[in-house]
């Protein structure tokens, strides 16, 4: 109701009339699982309650808990230390800390258990020359803390991104202080420099939560059962739909409450802080600390893109002979044709809505920001459910026209579920810049079109190429929403990559996997310039 | 202004092709459309085959079985799926249960189909079969210690077996012939002492139990024949070198004992199928003599011809009886079968 009433008294009727249209059409297929939950199976519901989500639940939280950790370590030091010092090497990890994003985690997770398995080349290589330490290393490494680690490493870009711009942006001021205060560069970081970056820091964060609670294969693999195994267990062992949208349901809610509880302790830090255009001096490092900045910032570089790239890039090569150029070529352009599609229309359709709220302005905005994410939070497959009963629906209104199965729907899909990852960052474009822009420009007699071409377009032009490529990358990542909605005959990179992984054929999926990774590699490095050139340093 | 004018023609080509791409649900006559499960690199080779031998074009949607069933049933009447494919007889089951199937009659069938693969109702039929078997460690088990699936409860296995997870079909299917052979309350006795037995949690691909044998982390495991046909096929020298370290063993195949476990991918023809004429011709191409082949020496299946042999690697395993069950059971007793994983905690 407030959301209503508050929507009423804003100013721009139109904007609200079409920015509500548009949540609408975005949140439909939502909508449609929701009138699942009325269709409740008792019997099924209670068993896996009693049965199984307790234990899920609990591997799903220390799962979370590890992933967090250690994507907190590989993303935050590395961002603070190529934020305020310089060292040899501290360019090149500039760029490369971003890389490990172009790994899918569940080519992730096959590739570190085939390196660390029996026959893998680790253990292979101590056979042969050391077998006395062997043994040692001849472990069962299909466990929660590995995959933790192996999640952390291929999520982790997500919050050192936005740490990196977050250390960038407070600029020399709040450090010149707490030097002068007396405090340690360890103090600065942890007492100033942290609490500062709380909201970025979190924002990422909770990107990584998501991903790791969306994740079905890599976990399916390790024989961990977490909250999404029990989704899928209703859907695929006991066949019951509505138990498995219940369920996501849950989740969904779980989710959004962590969300808003975050915000709420939050708000206090949240766009207090004065930005500084000051650009920091970096702080020269001396031989040891130059050392130890390789170390912290070459782990998660190493660890999260090189070691897995040789390795697949080692299997490409090994089945040379038996690509089928022609066909990976075929798969290319439908990988870029979907990506492409979906990040124009998600950064069309953010642009607006984030334009409409900031000349609109009224709280309700901010309600309806957090709806358009929703699809975020839900497992890809859900989704894909949600769209084949709405145009199930559609379908039996107006006879004869099927979509289910077209590249619309395929994109429509795509569109929810990436929403938040394409919004964030034009969201916090638009945050940055002041009032007195719009005012100036109003003052000067520019109507609503000219505010938008004159004065939003531009200067946002840098975060529509962070949201467009963030997208990109992430559709061509994305399996199970292709999985269930592709057209005939239409296979992605991501598809082909998993149908020889899942019928343990490895080595003859790499080449596909090394195209994914080569495509949002260049990528991210554009990406890298773009942030370059709109926050300089 | 001209590069406004760019920036319009630009994004106004690209909405026109999304739209345009949009409306690609034209219908040709001459083509049938497959939700399949089944995506093996001969699986291609046999569509390709098809469509230069009759000139119909094969259309093919692969995901998981229960999305595909889930998509099925949405579309009801505009559905244009003309065939089912699994590689689990128990989505079978279950797709016919729900009434997505259409009863299928091929002239003489069971001259190129042995009968007890084949339905007993007809709303599918069967391509090629596989058996879950057991593999053990050359070094550490004497083949006279293997027997039945029963005795895999047998204390003497404790901390021996490896087996992957119970979300996998072909575990699930295991589990439902143990149902539909001894009942629910012996099979419950049964997978409470196998687990205990385990090696391991339950984890990984077939392929990964076969490896953790030759690491010594587990004596024997229970896993799908046509996996281990593709291990010894392996491109990966240490990979082979795992698939030698183990050898094959087909339980209960002594007199008396009703054989080894198996399990069918089938095809069904969707109740409104569109185009059911080359449906029908796919589903006998798919069961001719040449198909069967192909599917024998690609993918390690077995034919379900009973003149056709086996690929070579897996020749070497030698004949097997296998377990005549009414295949739609292990549809029948799924449901049974995942309420005794998880009480006994078969993760």
């Amino acid at each position: 109701m407030e959301i209503i009433k508050s929507l009423l008294k804003s100013q721009n009727r139109k904007g609200v009339i079409l920015i509500s249209f548009l949540t609408l059409v975005l949140l439909l297929p939502i909508i449609f699982l929701l009138g699942r939950i009325f269709e409740f199976n008792n019997e099924n519901f209670f068993y896996l309650w009693d049965n199984l989500l307790i234990d899920y639940s609990k591997n799903t939280f220390y799962l979370v808990i590890i992933t967090a950790i250690f994507s907190l370590l590989f993303a935050v030091f590395p961002a603070w230390l190529i934020s305020t010092s310089s060292f040899y090497g501290r360019k090149f990890y500039d760029i490369v800390l971003y890389l490990p994003l172009a790994i899918p985690s569940y080519i992730m997770a096959f590739t570190y258990s085939d390196i660390l398995s029996y026959t893998g080349p680790m253990q292979t290589f101590l056979r042969n020359n050391y077998p006395q330490i062997s043994n040692f290393f001849n472990k069962d490494y299909l466990q929660i803390e590995v995959l933790g680690i192996i999640m952390a490493l291929s999520l982790f870009p997500y919050i050192y991104t936005v740490s990196r711009v977050s250390f960038s942006l407070l600029g020399s001021n709040y450090i010149d202080v707490a030097k002068n205060l007396g405090l340690s560069s360890f103090q600065t970081f942890y007492k100033i420099i942290l609490p500062l970056s709380r909201p970025a820091i979190f924002s990422g964060l909770f990107l990584v939560l998501m991903e790791v609670l969306n994740e079905y294969g890599a976990v399916k693999y390790f024989g961990i059962n977490t909250f999404t195994t029990g989704i899928f267990r209703a859907w695929f062992s006991m066949n019951d739909v509505n138990t498995a949208t219940q369920l996501s349901i849950i989740l969904l809610i779980v989710v959004f409450a962590v969300f808003f509880i975050e915000r709420f302790l939050n708000s206090k830090y949240r766009y207090n802080y004065k930005i500084n255009n000051n650009i920091q001096n970096l702080v020269k490092s001396g031989f040891y600390k130059t050392i130890t900045s390789n170390i912290i910032c070459g782990i998660p570089f190493v660890f999260g893109f090189l070691f897995p790239l040789i390795f697949i890039l080692n299997n490409a090569i090994s089945t040379y002979q038996k690509i089928d150029i022609s066909n990976l070529f075929l798969l290319s352009k439908n990988t870029v044709l979907v990506a492409l599609l979906t990040a124009i229309s998600v950064i069309i359709f953010a642009f607006f809505v984030e334009f409409i709220r900031k000349i609109s302005k009224g709280k309700a905005y901010g309600y309806i920001n957090q709806l358009i994410s929703l699809g975020y939070a839900l497992p890809g497959a859900v989704i894909g459910m949600g769209l084949i009963l709405l145009f199930t629906k559609i379908n039996s209104l107006f006879i004869g026209i099927s979509l289910i199965g077209s590249l619309f729907v395929l994109i429509y899909a795509y569109v929810i579920r990436f929403m938040a990852v394409g919004k964030s960052p034009i969201s916090s474009s638009f945050d940055r810049h002041p009032e007195t822009y719009d005012q100036t420009a109003k003052n000067l007699g520019a109507g609503t079109f000219k505010l938008f071409q004159k004065l939003h377009l531009p200067i946002n032009k840098f975060a529509l190429m962070v949201a467009f490529i963030l997208t990109f990358i992430d559709v061509m990542k994305e399996l199970p929403i292709t999985l269930i909605l592709r057209p005939f005959n239409f296979d992605t990179l991501a598809t082909q990559t998993y149908e020889y992984a899942i019928e343990e054929m490895i080595p003859r999926s790499s080449v596909y996997s090394l195209l994914i990774i080569v495509i949002g590699s260049i990528l991210l490095i554009l990406l890298k310039k773009t942030i370059s050139k709109s926050w300089p340093n | 202004m001209v590069i406004f004018s760019m920036k319009k023609i630009i994004f106004g080509t690209i909405l026109i092709s999304f739209f345009l791409s949009c409306v690609n649900q034209s219908k040709k006559s001459n083509e049938v459309n497959l939700y399949s499960q089944r995506h093996y690199n001969v699986d291609k080779i046999q569509y390709k085959n098809f469509e230069e031998l009759t000139g119909i074009k094969v259309n093919v949607i692969k995901a998981n079985a229960d999305e595909l069933i889930e998509r099925m049933k949405n579309e009801g009447k505009n559905s244009p799926a003309d065939l089912f494919i699994t590689v689990d007889v128990g989505k079978l089951f279950q797709a016919s249960e729900m009434g997505l199937l259409q009863k299928i009659t091929i002239p003489s069938l069971n001259e190129r189909v042995s009968e007890d693969l084949m339905d007993k109702n007809g709303f599918w039929v069967p391509i090629t079969y596989r058996s879950r078997i057991i593999v053990y460690s050359n070094k550490r088990v004497d083949v006279s210690e293997l027997s039945t699936y029963e005795d895999l409860a047998n204390e003497k296995w404790r901390g021996r077996i490896l087996v992957r997870s119970s979300s996998n079909a072909y575990n699930q299917a295991l589990m439902s012939s143990m149902v539909a052979n001894l009942g629910i309350e012996a099979t419950t006795k049964w997978s409470e002492s196998i687990v205990k037995n385990f090696a391991r949690d339950p984890k990984g691909s077939d392929r990964d139990q076969v490896k953790a044998i030759a690491a010594g982390q587990g004596d024997i495991a229970i896993v799908n024949s046509y996996y281990i046909g593709l291990l010894l096929s392996s491109e990966k020298e240490e990979e082979l070198n795992a698939g030698n370290a183990i050898s094959v063993f087909f339980p209960n195949q002594s007199k008396g004992q009703r054989g080894s476990h198996i399990n069918v991918s089938g095809v069904g023809l969707a109740k409104n199928s569109p185009n059911k004429e080359n449906a029908i011709k796919l589903i006998n191409y798919l069961i001719s003599e040449e198909a069967q082949k192909n599917y024998v020496s690609n993918s390690y299946e077995y034919s379900v011809n009973p003149s056709i042999k086996p690929d070579k690697i897996v020749q070497k395993w030698g004949e097997f009886k296998r377990d005549t069950l009414d295949l739609n059971l292990l549809g029948k007793y799924r449901q049974e079968a995942i309420r005794i994983f998880d009480k006994t905690g078969w993760k």
